[in-house]
């Protein structure tokens, strides 16, 4: 059974179709990259796969849970999904520490002892153990990214969301936190990464989905989509890409 | 009523204890709703040993009025030399006009000197001593003015008089006939100080009213005799007390014989040359005793209202960004009406016309909170919302991908934000409050301003007197600001 499986999803913003019928599976342990032109509906696809937006039509099942079904706890199926943000998102008014702690705690998912652990481990584990204390802004962007990713996987989720998470980054930071995510898909997390990084994409991906105007245009392997793609709009977008 | 009575320290700093606990405005109600007036006591043969409750005005200088705290004037010192001539005692309540005379008709008090006229409407419910003085309307001009002397000479001028007084008729009568124009104002302060700006030329007022502002050297001179007016009498209840009329009639003989009246009336009428213009720090000194006490009430009802004005405003700030469409109409509404009308009308509102419309009465605290605190909660509300709407939408979605709730995104991750957003903003919504506090005073709320006024309105000193109303207000929102301040850095780093 798949971890994520989407039906004809369709998003709509008022009378402007965002998405316009999606179909994708993902399998658990399998690394999904999707990648296009700008305002082709990726982070909308991305946002209906955790319910951030309102989904229009079609279905979402995610671990089971059928998000269009009224009746489904959301909190408790985002507790397994992941999320990481273009801009990081973290609290400003939280030391990072806190950042991690606070879903586990406040979720009574983990007692202060486990949780502060638990955060010390993956602070750890993103290389930014001396941060504890600090305040995110005190952090580059690399570094906010990186606990950003700790953040989000303080609830042990079993699903990874990322939206571009190294394009507000200065070129020399990007590599710190792409490594992160490498080492994710090592472990066979289960993830969606919306990227702008084609290299990155090619070489951690084990499927490639390019979308265009809220449509599914190409998929398949990175060697095919990016070796050989099918479709003309495949070709002229990595051509202005690469 | 007047709420000085009605609200001595003591109460303050219980109902402000209680503020704390949060009970807040039901507390105050329950404290408003509590004090009550004595009984009257059978008539027994003797006024002797007796003690009376006697009502009279806030504010009617030279029979009655506030010096330092204490109740002097006409009125008071004569009852009291009668008092204390006849061997009973009495128990003053300064209740205000129309309420001691409702306050003498349901017998909560025994009887009433308010330089009340005597009249033949008032003779039919209450029983009145013999007149203890004859009043009368006389005209005054400035000190410096030497053009007019007569009533001929106002051909073609304006004159002053106070609204609804004999003055006022009196005036009226005789304007046709000498080509004058007549212009009402409310207050006899306010009456001197136009003439003296030369808005008018002369005024016309009750002839003892005018001879004690005249002693307390107001800058008016009197240019004619008194015209004969009515007389003054002490009331009791008609068919009450029948020995306590009795004995102030036999004491106001015995204090005429003796010559006593005559020294009390003196000591508030005589000329200017025996009184002396007191320095500005005799003025302070007099002064500040009062004007503390309407600060207290004007920090009280200033911080109980704040207080209120953040539950409100949180209440209705949060309908605000509500995703429901009627929860925002609800918020909406509230916040057009109370920004959208004048606080003077609200409170006016609130004091004259909700008891009319609930047969309610409202006392003048509870008005005037309910006023300033819904008045306030209406722009914390716009606070709390730009607050709210201020904080970056991506923190709400960060919390909520990491499964937290609405209301504990709301909690942990946004109102932390948005509070330290909005300090600022509350802090300058507080000290408008405070400044906004003053307009209560139209409706009597004995808050600093209107303690201000009762003094001018008995020492004609109106320029100093607000100099010093300004500067304790001044002083109290500097300190307030920098305090303020302090926390906001402390707690908002
Ligand atoms: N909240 C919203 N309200 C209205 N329209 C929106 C909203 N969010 C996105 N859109 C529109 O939906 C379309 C797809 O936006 P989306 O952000 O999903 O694109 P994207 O592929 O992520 O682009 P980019 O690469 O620039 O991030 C765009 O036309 C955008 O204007
Ligand atoms: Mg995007």
């Amino acid at each position: 059974m798949s971890k994520i499986h989407v039906a004809g999803l369709t998003k709509s913003f008022g009378s402007n179709e965002v998405l316009k019928g999606l179909d994708v599976d993902v399998a658990e342990g399998e690394v999904v990259c999707v990648i296009g032109p700008s305002g082709s509906g990726k982070s909308t696809f991305l946002r209906c796969l955790n319910k951030l937006e309102d989904i229009t039509g079609g279905k979402v099942v995610v671990d089971g849970f059928d998000l269009t079904d009224p009746k489904v706890d959301l909190d408790k199926v985002r507790q397994h999904i992941g999320m990481v943000f273009q801009h990081f998102n973290l609290f400003p008014h939280m030391s990072v520490l806190e950042n991690i702690m606070l879903a586990p705690v406040e979720l009574k998912k983990l007692s202060r002892p486990q949780a502060r652990n638990k955060a010390l481990e993956l602070l750890e584990r993103v290389g930014l153990a001396s941060k504890a204390d600090a305040r995110p802004a005190q952090l580059s962007g690399g570094q906010k990214q990186r606990v950003a990713i700790a953040r989000a996987l303080a609830m042990s989720p079993d699903i990874m969301l990322f939206d571009e998470a190294t394009s507000a980054l200065d070129p020399e930071m990007v590599g710190e936190v792409l490594q992160v995510i490498r080492d994710l898909a090592a472990e066979g997390m289960t993830m969606v990464v919306v990227t702008h990084e084609m290299g990155f994409a090619r070489e951690v991906s084990d499927r490639v989905i390019f979308m265009a105007d809220g449509l599914i245009v190409e998929e398949g392997s990175p060697e095919s989509v990016f070796g050989a793609p099918r479709q003309p709009r495949t070709r002229d977008f990595l051509a202005k890409v690469l | 009523m007047n709420p000085q009575e009605l609200f001595p320290l003591h109460i303050l700093q219980r109902a402000g204890r209680r503020l704390l606990a949060l009970t807040g405005l039901l507390a105050v109600l329950a404290l408003v709703f509590g004090p009550p007036a004595s009984a009257a006591v059978q008539a027994p043969h003797s006024a002797t040993g007796k003690t009376y409750v006697i009502g009279t005005d806030t504010t009617f200088a030279p029979f009655e009025f506030r010096q330092g705290g204490e109740l002097v004037g006409i009125d008071m010192d004569l009852l009291r030399a009668i008092a204390e001539k006849q061997g009973f005692k009495v128990e003053i309540q300064s209740l205000g006009f129309d309420a001691a005379l409702q306050a003498l008709q349901s017998d909560q008090v025994d009887g009433v000197i308010a330089g009340m006229s005597i009249t033949d409407e008032r003779r039919q419910v209450f029983d009145f001593s013999e007149p203890y003085f004859d009043s009368g309307v006389q005209m005054a001009v400035a000190e410096t003015n030497t053009d007019i002397s007569s009533y001929e000479d106002l051909k073609g001028k304006t004159v002053a008089v106070k609204r609804g007084s004999e003055g006022e008729a009196f005036a009226k009568s005789i304007a046709g006939k000498y080509g004058f124009t007549v212009k009402p104002l409310d207050q006899s302060a306010t009456m001197y100080d136009d003439v003296k700006a030369g808005n008018s030329v002369a005024v016309f007022d009750d002839y003892p009213v005018l001879a004690y502002g005249i002693a307390q050297n107001n800058g008016l001179k009197a240019v004619t005799e008194k015209e004969r007016g009515s007389s003054y009498g002490f009331a009791v209840n008609k068919g009450n007390n029948p020995e306590l009329v009795q004995a102030f009639n036999t004491g106001l003989a015995e204090l005429k014989a003796s010559g006593e009246y005559q020294q009390i009336l003196d000591k508030y009428l005589a000329a200017p040359e025996s009184a002396g213009k007191s320095t500005f720090w005799e003025l302070l000194t007099q002064s500040l005793p009062a004007l503390l006490k309407g600060l207290v009430l004007t920090l009280f009802a200033t911080g109980l209202s704040i207080v209120i004005a953040l539950i409100l405003g949180v209440g209705f700030g949060f309908l605000k960004v509500s995703r429901r469409v009627w929860l925002r109409g609800i918020a909406t509404a509230y916040v057009a009406i109370f920004r959208g009308t004048p606080l003077l009308v609200q409170a006016f509102f609130f004091y004259f016309g909700l008891p009319q419309l609930t047969g309610r009465p409202m006392d003048v605290l509870t008005a005037g909170v309910l006023t300033l605190s819904l008045n306030a909660g209406a722009y914390m509300t716009e606070i709390v919302r730009g607050g709210v709407q201020s904080v970056d939408p991506g923190q709400m979605e960060a919390s909520r991908s990491l499964g937290l709730g609405y209301f504990k995104s709301m909690q942990k991750v946004v109102i932390p934000q948005a509070v330290k957003i909005m300090t600022p903003s509350f802090i300058n919504q507080f000290v408008i409050t405070l400044k906004d506090s003053s307009l209560l005073a139209v409706i009597g709320f004995a808050e600093l301003t209107y303690q201000g006024q009762q003094i001018y309105a008995s020492n004609f000193r109106t320029g100093e007197t607000l100099l010093i109303v300004a500067a304790l207000y001044f002083v109290v929102i500097t300190v307030l600001i920098k305090l303020s301040n302090i926390l906001d850095k402390r707690f908002n780093k």
